[in-house]
This record gives C-alpha cells, structure tokens and sequence, in this order.
C-alpha cells in the first residue's frame, strides 16, 4: 500500500466522523454528505499539494468546506425535481415546520456560501463546527485576534446578504402579486367570487 | 420589509451546529470511503496519473504536447469561425427572394404584352360588327334626341302662345275700359252741354222780356 493511501487511511479513522459531520450540517443531506465524503478523500488521493501540507486534517476541512459550498452552487443552478428528492421517514417532527427549518437554513448555508473562502472557513469552524478562536487560529495559522476579526467581518456581511436576499424577495414577491392582479383583474377584485 | 436580527442568524447557526450524523451513518460512510480509496480502479488512476507526469517529465514530449495542443486549438477556432452549414430553410428563403426580385420585373412585362396583344387581336376581328353596332346606337340615339328637342320645342311653342294670347287679351280689356271711359266722358260733356245750352236760351227769353218790357 502506498504511503499516500496509508496517510488518507489513517486521517480517514482519526477526522473522518469529524468532517462527515462537517459535511452533513453544511449540506443538511446525509447521503450527499457521504457522497462528498468519498469526493473528498479521492481528491485528496489524486492531489499534489497533500504530500506539501503540514496540516493534513486542515487541509482536508477546508477542501470539505469547498466541495460542500460547490455542490449548494451547483444545485441552486440545477433544481432538482420533487421526484429526485428522497422521501423521509417520519420522524414526528411537523412536515411544515421540518420544510420552515430546512428552508432556513438551507438560506443561511447559502449566504454563508458567498463569502471568501478564508472568511468562509473561519465563519463555519467558529459557527458550525463550534471550535474556539486559538483552535482555529492554529488551524488557520493566524493570530486568534485575526480570526476574531475575520469572524466579524463575515458576520457582519452575512447580515448584508440576508438582509439583501430578503428584500430581493419581497420585490419579487409584491411584483408576482402585481402581476397577477393585472393578468386577472376579476378575480383579484373579487376572491371569493368563484 | 422585515430584518433579520443578529438572534435569528445565531438561532439558526446553532441549530446548524446541533446537527449530528446517527453513528450509523457516519460509520457507513467512513466505510464506503474506505472502500472507494482502496477501489482498485481509483490505485490504477492514480498509476495511470503516475505514469503520465513520469511521461510529461521530458521536455521535447511536453513541447511537442503543446504544439499539438495549438494545432488542435487552430483547427477548433477554425472550424468554430468557418461558415457555419447552410440551413436548407434559409437558403430557400434567400434564393426565393433572389428570384423574386429578379424575375418578377420580366414576367410582369411579359404579361402585359401578351395581354395588349391579345385586347388588340379580338378588337381587329370585331371591329367592323362594333362599327355597325356604333352606328345603330348613334342613329337611335340622335331620332331619341330629335324627338325629345320636337316635343320639348312645342311644349315651349304652346306655352309662349298661350302667353301672347293672355297678353293681346289683355291689351284689349284695356282699350274697351278706356274707350267705356272716353264714352262716359263724351255723354257727360254733352249733358252738360245741354245744360248749358239751356242756360243761354232762358237767359235769352229773359233779356227778350225784358226788352220787350
């Protein structure tokens, strides 16, 4: 076996519960995350840069990271149909309170997503992954008073694309109530009319 | 327009945060990774990889590489600039246009003169019967003329009589009123001439009386 695959190995037995899960909060999808999961360690396998890293974990978080944010670009761009979509197994929750949730999230994930990459992994350890500022700093190689900046400054910018995602939708929405009153002017004077 | 607050971004982070893989899965997903690494075909990839940067590490190969990676390039932009098929739809279209703006002049004119052609060939054959039928029409139309102008002139000749008739009519209860009057006047001038003369002679018997007196 080749010292490369012996190293994936055994990163895979130390941080592997750790980045699935990383990977399962980032993508609220288990069998995506065990997707991605097998994605990441065959790039880590086909890559040059592992052998140069010291970090071998941190390198691995932050290739997770990416692959999770890719993966919501690229199914933003292609909505799957409800036929695609697993249907879950009851879990007790409400069905509406489990969409309400999910679409949170699934909001908050998205912003998170159009931040700096460096901004973007301090965010998540910090947030996400709940680890405290001298870990990721050491993780990231910065100063913990570095990462608290970076940490605020993409807070502070999540709040700005929320905030602008949200006013997105609600001209979007007061524009699809317009035009529906105009493409149908009966029926918006009178709804009860049918 | 609402906002959202700091809370709501740290209540959902932190559900983010609570959200944890069943042990099962995670073990079956450490599994299948496992299996995906030690994957025979993953090992023979990465040997074939291997084998291709051992390949590349040459100079002249990676030359020759690239300058078969601009041929390739050159045909493709090529290909991609060259005119693109014609479409059968559009060429119709255009060669029916061209046709038309270049025919339609000629066989305009060529109809025209068949036509002249024609109107004057049956007009040469029908020519003399239409002279007949033009003269017939004119004579029918010249005694209907005449006989509307006979008629019209004696109505006007009988109402410009009857006019003169009046008028003499007239004229002549005119002369009877005033000779009545020249009549009337003579008799009363004669009356009164009597009177007069009547006058005289008593006046006469007077001064013979009383010169006999």
């Amino acid at each position: 076996m080749r010292d490369r695959q012996k190293e994936l190995l055994e990163l895979l037995d130390k941080s592997g519960a750790n980045l699935y899960a990383l990977l399962t909060r980032l993508t609220l999808r288990e069998d995506i995350a065990e997707e991605l999961m097998q994605e990441l360690f065959i790039k880590l396998n086909k890559t040059n840069r592992f052998d140069k890293v010291g970090n071998r974990y941190a390198y691995a978080r932050k290739t997770a990271i990416n692959l999770a944010f890719e993966w919501r670009r690229n199914r933003k761009l292609n909505r799957v149909g409800l036929d695609q979509i697993p249907e879950p197994a009851s879990n007790g929750i409400s069905p509406l309170n489990t969409l309400i949730r999910t679409e949170e999230l699934d909001e908050i994930l998205n912003a998170i997503g159009k931040l700096n990459k460096v901004p973007r992994e301090a965010f998540v350890m910090r947030y996400i992954q709940q680890e405290p500022y001298d870990y990721i700093a050491e993780q990231l190689c910065k100063t913990p008073h570095h990462v608290r900046a970076l940490c605020s400054r993409a807070s502070n910018r999540l709040r700005h694309i929320l905030e602008h995602n949200q006013s997105q939708s609600f001209i979007k929405e007061t524009h699809n109530v317009k035009n529906r009153r105009q493409s149908n002017p009966q029926s918006a004077q009178d709804p009860l009319a049918d | 327009m609402s906002k959202i607050d700091d809370n709501q971004i740290h209540n959902r982070l932190k559900t983010l945060s609570q959200i944890e893989p069943s042990s099962e899965s995670t073990g079956r997903a450490v599994q299948r990774t496992r299996d995906a690494l030690l994957n025979k075909e993953n090992a023979h990839q990465y040997k074939g990889t291997k084998i291709w940067r051992n390949i590349f590490k040459n100079p002249i190969i990676k030359f020759a590489a690239a300058a078969i990676l601009m041929i390739g390039f050159g045909y493709i932009g090529g290909r991609l600039s060259a005119p693109q098929a014609l479409d059968a739809e559009e060429l119709r279209a255009a060669l029916e246009s061209s046709l038309r703006t270049s025919l339609e002049p000629a066989l305009r004119e060529g109809l025209t003169k068949e036509m002249n052609e024609r109107w004057q060939a049956a007009f040469a054959a029908n020519c003399a019967q239409l002279k007949d039928e033009l003269q017939l029409q004119v004579r029918r139309d010249l005694m209907e003329f005449a006989t509307q102008t006979l008629a019209a002139s004696g109505t006007m000749t009988n109402q410009r009589l009857m006019e003169l008739a009046q008028l003499i009519e007239a004229a002549r209860i005119k002369d009877r009123e005033r000779i009545e009057t020249a009549f009337k006047q003579i008799e009363f001038n004669q009356t009164q001439l009597g009177k007069s003369l009547l006058a005289i002679a008593s006046r006469k018997n007077e001064l013979l009386d009383i010169k006999e007196n």
